[in-house]
């Protein structure tokens, strides 16, 4: 008798390992970029030593909710010079800019010539770099507007390949929607980005950020990993909405870094919608230094199959007077999972805030799990308002029960009463083409996972 | 302004003395393996005690400080003593008590505690329980009241059937380091179907200059059976750190009732790191009331794991955090069986300085179905050099619970001042008036007694931010 040789078995992998096959060479391998090669790979040396030093998740209060170990990303490879030169396309219906980004690739530039009059740039950060480097260097060295303490921000900042800016002179605004598509998925390919809005003093602009599937994606093969940023600057008495439909497909794990500097009496919207990917690692930083400052953010998650989503939002009053209204709701089927993380921190100097965060949640499924840690941390007693809810709980029977009542069939009740949870954020997203399209993902989502068994039944 | 009228009058060194006590046994400052192998022959214990301890004390040298929540490195360990014995035995009546111990009791006004209503009296001094009593129809109830060192040598099934059950010592770092050199606390046994028409009360206070107090309580509550429990401490005032690190673990069996209730007085030098859990089987309720209004840095979460289906969790937790405190404290919440239900409610208070922080955490294990739980926290700052936090975690893993929870931070409004102001209060009268009402939820749960006490703590500390 022959003893089998054992299994072979995975290697252990702890929550907070990343699996991304990145040293330090890597950096040399990046392509470098026209007119910032006298700066740029210095920074990069910089952020990489960060990404060596920092934990997971700086934050203690978060350390036990952190769970990496869905990434799978030993096979991935670095884009590491993705085409950055801009094509020109067509500019759809109702928009004032579009970018489309394939696989890393540039694919498609556009900018109304309204916009493009007014002096708003609109393209890559390499086709910038080779125009205005100066103005480049003050929009990325230093990384200022990424959280230092954030390893993934750093590990971004470090292996950026492409980017986006969208600079809006003081006094211009746009009326109408600019576009920022990425198309990722294709298996073993890893892509960092940065995106860089700035908005001078009195400027408004509207931005629709949509990731979606690459042509490349296919049900088979290893993941891809797309880690982005957005790094937004407000001047005094800007205006940005910025809408971000997250569709990708499974096989993805997405990183997401945003980060806001809001000046004095600026504001900024943001409505974020987290439905694809297989892993979503996501931080939003809120800066309110200016007085009178606002930031209102509305955020769902539709989750279903096992996906997680890892989300952190942190709102820094600062200035006097600010503004800062947070809702995160999420719904998942299956064995979905949220982790929602959010921290409103009001300093000593941040006298009048009105700071509101909510976390609500839906667990459609005996094998979900919603995690909510609506935390504060206060230093200014004298506040208009400085107040977290959070609930988590089934559909309401009593909103089952009226719309039964009105002859409506239960499985068509709870998928309106679903639907209706997330539509807040639906309603923000400024393009009605977009808006539509999220509405259709919403419901697909929800009739997969009652085709697939996913949601409990009353 | 300071308009003052003496209604409110500095009371505080009432509580604040030190009496010079021989201790006829006492261990070196600092802790080895010596130390424990030294408390447990001091104690005549059984063997597997002094093995208990001395695992703990290994997990204690291996286990990190804590970092989630700061000062503890401050903390030195070398310097504190760890077992100190003033008395030779148990004393059973209040007469043979010694009258230096029972001139300090007197000043804290437990005999007459005693004689209105209270069923029993256990009062630690430092390390060893030194006079119980337990009224004579509770002892034919079999109800058990004493030291836990004597219930380890006269209860010795029951004591170890649950000792370590609700709490392992491997819990935490301060849990082995309690399991380590454990020494007095409360042992509290009430048999089946029993209820205890009084409140059951046991008085801790440190003496001693870093004296370290390592009171282990341990309450089993049988079928049906129904107790509450007080401790209140109160401590004298020192200059260097002193240590306090309990261990509270309630067993509550199905369909009994147990409440226990404590007011938190050390004095400002003292670290006050307690790990206090209770189980509860189906059908049965628990309610942690407690207050913290002293101590330099107070880390204490309250915890009930709702283990059997039908069970019901109360917690309410009041901070008060005044100049160099820091009140870290909370509530934990753990539904591990179906149709629990628990209610979590926090209020705390600010002011000079002082930092309170809320942690919570409240988990819906898969298989709990049909949960309903809610967490209110409240705080209240009184002026902007304080500082409130709020860090509520809550784990939902099933999809029927209904959970919810609220959290809002202010100051007290100038309007009700200025109403109260009106009506002839002083300033200082007025804001002290609006922070006990901010506090009541919490005081009219107390007996009466108690809630005079706690109400005269929160004026003291008051006095000491206005007029």
């Amino acid at each position: 008798m022959t003893v089998a040789a054992p299994r072979p078995r995975p290697a252990r992998q702890a929550p907070t390992d990343f699996t991304l096959p990145v040293g330090r060479a890597a950096i040399d391998e990046v392509a470098p970029i026209d007119g910032t090669t006298d700066w740029l790979p210095a920074d990069r040396q910089a952020a990489f030593d960060a990404f060596e030093a920092l934990p997971a998740e700086s934050n203690v209060l978060y350390t036990t909710y952190i769970d990496l170990r869905s990434a799978q990303l030993g096979a991935a490879g670095l884009v590491s010079s993705p085409r950055a030169d801009p094509v020109s396309t067509e500019l759809p219906d109702g928009t004032d800019g579009l970018i489309v980004i394939d696989e890393g690739d540039i694919v498609g530039v556009a900018l109304s010539p309204a916009a493009t009059a007014a002096g708003v740039e609109f393209t890559t950060i390499a086709d910038l770099a080779s125009r205005d480097p100066e103005r480049v260097r003050a929009l990325l060295e230093g990384g200022s507007a990424l959280p230092s303490d954030d390893r993934f921000a750093q590990l971004t900042r470090a292996l950026w390949t492409q980017g986006v800016v969208l600079d809006i002179p003081a006094g211009v605004s746009l009326t109408q929607p600019v576009i920022i598509r990425w198309a990722a998925g294709a298996a073993d390919r890893a892509l960092l980005s940065r995106t860089i809005i700035a908005l001078g003093d009195g400027a408004g602009a509207v931005v629709l950020e949509e990731l979606v599937g690459s042509d490349g994606t296919g049900p088979d093969g290893g993941q891809s990993f797309l880690a982005g940023t957005l790094e937004v600057t407000l001047g005094r008495d800007a205006k940005l909405e910025v809408a971000s439909l997250q569709e990708l497909p499974t096989t993805t794990v997405a990183f997401q870094h945003r980060n806001a500097v809001i000046g004095e009496g600026a504001t900024l919207h943001w409505a974020l919608a987290q439905l694809g990917s297989h892993l979503v690692r996501s931080r939003v930083d809120n800066r309110l230094e200016g007085d009178r400052s606002s930031v209102e953010q509305v955020e769902i998650v539709f989750g279903g199959t096992d996906q997680l989503f890892d989300l952190t939002s942190y709102t820094h009053h600062i200035g006097r007077d600010t503004t800062g209204n947070l809702l995160s709701k999420g719904a998942l089927l299956d064995r979905a999972r949220s982790f929602m993380k959010g921290m409103i921190v009001i300093d000593r100097s941040a006298v009048g805030t009105d700071s509101f965060l909510g976390e609500f949640g839906m667990n459609l499924s005996k094998a979900t799990r919603s995690v909510a840690i609506p935390s504060l941390e206060i230093d200014q007693p004298d506040c208009r308002r400085a107040a977290h809810a959070s609930s988590v709980g089934p559909i309401d029977e009593s909103q089952l029960f009226y719309l039964e009542s009105r002859g409506i069939p239960p499985d068509e009740a709870r998928r309106m009463i679903v639907l209706g949870f997330l539509e807040p954020v639906v309603a923000r997203v400024p393009h009605a083409d977009a808006r539509e399209r999220l509405r259709d993902l919403l419901e697909q989502k929800w009739d997969a996972g009652i085709g697939a068994g996913a949601v409990s039944t009353a | 302004m300071s308009a003052t009228r003496e209604i409110v009058t500095d009371q505080r060194d009432q509580f604040a003395f030190h009496d010079d006590i021989a201790y006829l046994a006492e261990t070196k400052r600092g802790l080895t393996r010596a130390t424990v192998e030294e408390i447990s022959s001091f104690k005549n214990e059984p063997d597997w005690m002094l093995q208990y301890r001395l695992r703990a004390f290994e997990h204690f040298g291996k286990r990190p400080m804590p970092t989630w929540t700061d000062g503890l490195d401050k903390i030195d360990f070398d310097k504190i003593v760890y077992y100190r014995k003033p008395s030779e035995r148990e004393e059973k009546s209040w007469d043979d008590v010694p009258d230096k111990i029972k001139e300090t009791f007197e000043r804290l006004g437990i005999p007459e505690a005693e004689r209105k209503f209270l069923a029993g009296v256990g009062a630690q001094y430092d390390s060893e329980v030194v006079y119980h009593s337990v009224k004579e129809e509770l002892s034919k109830l079999g109800v058990v009241f004493m030291g836990t060192d004597q219930a380890l040598i006269e209860y010795p099934d029951i004591f170890r059937k649950y000792f370590g059950t609700v709490v392992p010592a491997e819990d935490n770092k301060f849990s082995a380091l309690n399991a380590a050199v454990w020494s007095g606390g409360s042992f509290v046994y009430i048999p089946k179907d029993v209820e205890v028409p009084l409140p059951l009360q046991a008085y801790f206070r440190i003496n001693g200059e870093n004296t370290g107090q390592f009171e282990r309580t341990l309450i089993v509550v049988e079928e049906g059976a129904k107790v509450h429990y007080i401790e209140g401490c109160t401590a004298p005032i020192y200059a260097t750190e002193s240590l306090h690190v309990a261990v509270v673990e309630v067993v509550a069996l199905p369909g009994s009732k147990v409440r226990y209730t404590t007011i938190q007085n050390w004095s400002n030098d003292v670290y006050n790191l307690v790990t206090k859990r209770a189980h509860a089987y189906a059908n049965s309720t628990v309610e942690w009331i407690d207050a913290n209004t002293g101590s330099r840095k107070t880390v204490k979460f309250p915890a009930i794991y709702l283990r059997g289906e039908g069970a019901t969790a109360d917690i309410i937790s009041v901070a008060v955090a005044g100049k160099g405190q820091h009140q870290d404290t909370g509530a934990k919440a753990v539904h591990l069986a179906p149709n629990t239900r628990s209610r979590i409610v926090s209020k705390s208070v600010s002011k000079d300085g002082g930092r309170a922080t809320y942690r919570g955490h409240l988990k819906v294990s898969p298989g709990a179905t049909n949960v309903v739980a809610s967490v209110r926290c409240d705080a209240l700052m009184l002026d902007d050099i304080s500082r409130s936090d709020t860090y509520p975690y809550i784990d939902i893993q099933e999809d029927d619970t209904s959970m919810t929870h609220e959290a809002t931070v202010g100051k007290v409004s100038a309007e009700q001042v200025f109403y109260l102001m009106s009506r002839g209060l002083t300033e200082n009268e007025a804001t002290n008036l609006i922070v006990q009402g901010f506090l009541e939820v919490f005081t009219k749960e107390l007996p009466m007694e108690y809630a005079i006490e706690f109400n005269r703590l929160v004026k003291l500390e008051m006095e000491g931010s206005l007029g």
